[in-house]
């Protein structure tokens, strides 16, 4: 397995703090496609929509904008970033993702998430106390589904299933199903435990920030008898791609500002990050993937020396970057960023003769 | 209905020989993170120790404990369950961090609570929290409460995040190490306690 790399988005609908211009859902579905058809033509390995019911997104059925990528797209996997399973039906899901692997001839992929936004409990009439259980009954319904066709299945959250037929299967037989992690040491246990592929997301800290996650994790899957060095372990964190180290700052700062006031509160407001605490999270030891190319690169080759990862998402475009820039940005992401980090990781690990 | 400063503490080597280990749950909840962190303890503690467990949840005590201001106030049960704690041979002390500090009925348990009923009693703290900024609460709260009393607080007081659970499941393998150490060091007061009582007894029947 090479080091991959891809890029995810929320599909903001975020009022432009520069031009004041507000983008319409009707043109933000269509600049994701858009995003995802370019991540597409230079050769990154992964396109993800995450899920959030708010009307400053339009990704609130990712497994919708998914579809139409397949129909743009040839190479590319493509993944929910996340599927919040505890306010799904794990059977529709997987019938979403069975379609959309046929669309695309094998190339999606679900990963499933706790859900770092609590919108969609009340939508779909689920209640947050039972946060815990819903994902650890919904995740085993999932994986259970994947795994054999027909089911008999009974759980506490919806009506049993006896001998059904849940169709379609998938394109290859199976999907991925990697579970989301935001950092808490107990996620990330129950993660190991089952010994699935982990998908860390980091917002913002030092670089460092998830080494006990990720030793948690190994140490979790190898205790319940799993080979934990060949688990995948993928990190999502914010980035940009500039083409300078300084025109990269200057152009995602606004927007990452304005992003995280709109979705980081506190006193009930929306705060603001401030300049200087946006280029410290651009330095080589902390977390945030922004700056040139090269800066870049090594970014990424230190997540990979320190958590001995499989795969990096870069969410791009968040606070409603301008489609231009965040088209750029994938373009040097493809074509300069990608091609060096995953020569230099095999070289690294050896797998070039593989 | 307190206990008598002139009565001895009772022995911990009861008739079955089994430590009276009670539990004051400081959480509102049926289902909570605190028991979920203290009945790890207990069932470390079940493996060093013989132990019976009573548990006391004072958000099921009812509006007449709520209410009440003075021990004389209480129902009978409620005077069985203060006398339970004050004759306890360990008493856990475990509470879930709201406002910064242990929850108002826990801590309206302990008002009702003989002013000399605990003292040089062996005492565990644990306490649950939202995140690990609030695990001082237990050493800028919980203790100074047990000072007052004059109790033997464990050196060692445990201490969980949200984020150590899945549901009320303890998964962080730091807090089970923690648990660990701090029952190493009630199990050896406990011990002690026994050896220093049994000598006694030693003494009386010679």
């Amino acid at each position: 397995m090479s080091f991959e790399i891809g890029i995810m988005t929320f599909g903001e609908v975020t009022r432009d703090p520069i031009s004041g211009e507000l983008s319409s859902p009707r043109q933000r579905v269509r600049e994701t496609i858009e995003q995802a058809q370019l991540a597409d033509q230079v050769g990154l390995d992964v396109f993800g929509v995450g899920e959030h019911h708010r009307g400053d997104f339009v990704g609130s059925a990712p497994t919708i904008l998914l579809a139409a990528a397949a129909q743009a797209t040839h190479d590319i996997r493509l993944t929910s970033s996340v599927t919040v399973l505890s306010s799904e039906d794990p059977v529709r899901v997987w019938e979403q993702f069975a379609s959309i692997d046929l669309l695309s001839a094998g190339r999606a992929e679900i990963i499933a998430g706790r859900g770092s936004y609590t919108e969609s409990f009340p939508l779909f009439g689920y209640d947050l106390t039972d946060y815990a259980d819903l994902f650890r009954e919904k995740l085993d319904l999932l994986l259970q589904i994947r795994e054999r066709n027909p089911l008999t299945w009974s759980g506490r959250f919806r009506a049993p299933l006896v001998n059904a037929d849940i169709a379609p299967r998938a394109d290859g037989g199976t999907i991925p199903i990697w579970v989301g992690v935001g950092g808490s040491p107990a996620s990330a246990i129950s993660t190991g435990r089952l010994g699935l592929p982990m998908a860390l997301a980091l917002l913002l800290g030092p670089i460092t920030f998830h080494e006990q996650t990720v030793e948690l994790y190994r140490a979790a899957a190898e205790q319940a008898g799993h080979d934990a060095a060949q688990l995948p372990i993928s990190i999502n964190t914010h980035g940009y791609v500039g083409r300078t180290s300084q025109k990269a700052r200057d152009e995602m700062y606004p927007y990452f500002a304005q992003g995280m006031a709109d979705n980081n509160h506190q006193r009930g407001a929306g705060m603001r990050i401030p300049r200087a605490a946006f280029d410290a999270q651009a330095t080589p030891r902390s977390g945030l993937l922004v700056g040139s190319t090269q800066e870049i690169i090594d970014k990424l080759l230190t997540y990979h020396d320190l958590y001995g990862l499989e795969r990096a998402i870069i969410q791009m475009g968040f606070g409603g970057m301008p489609q231009k820039l965040h088209l750029e940005a994938i373009e040097r992401l493809g074509t300069e960023v990608a091609p060096v980090v995953r020569r230099e990781v095999e070289l690294r690990t050896g797998r070039a003769a593989a | 209905m307190s206990t008598p400063l002139t009565e001895l503490p009772p022995s911990v080597v009861s008739d079955d020989a089994a430590l009276r280990v009670v539990v004051v749950n400081g959480s509102p909840h049926d289902k909570s993170k605190t028991m979920g962190l203290v009945d790890v303890a207990l069932d470390a503690l079940s493996t060093m120790l013989p132990t019976t467990v009573h548990r006391i949840d004072v958000y099921r005590l009812g509006p007449e404990f709520a209410t009440a201001t003075k021990r004389e106030d209480v129902a009978p049960d409620v005077e069985t369950e203060l006398l339970a704690a004050e004759t306890a041979d360990l008493l856990i002390a475990a509470t879930p961090v709201y406002r910064g500090s242990y929850t108002g009925l826990f801590k309206h348990f302990f008002d009702l609570v003989d002013q000399y009923a605990l003292a040089n009693k062996l005492v565990l703290l644990a306490a649950t929290g939202g995140g690990d900024h609030h695990a001082l609460a237990l050493e800028h709260a919980l203790r100074p409460l047990f000072g007052f009393f004059q109790a033997m607080t464990a050196p060692v007081a445990v201490f969980a995040s949200a984020g150590d659970f899945d549901g009320t499941t303890l998964l962080n393998p730091r807090v089970y190490g923690r648990i660990e150490m701090a029952l190493a060091d009630v199990a050896g007061l406990l011990a002690q306690r026994v050896h220093a009582s049994s000598a006694q007894e030693q003494v009386h029947h010679d």
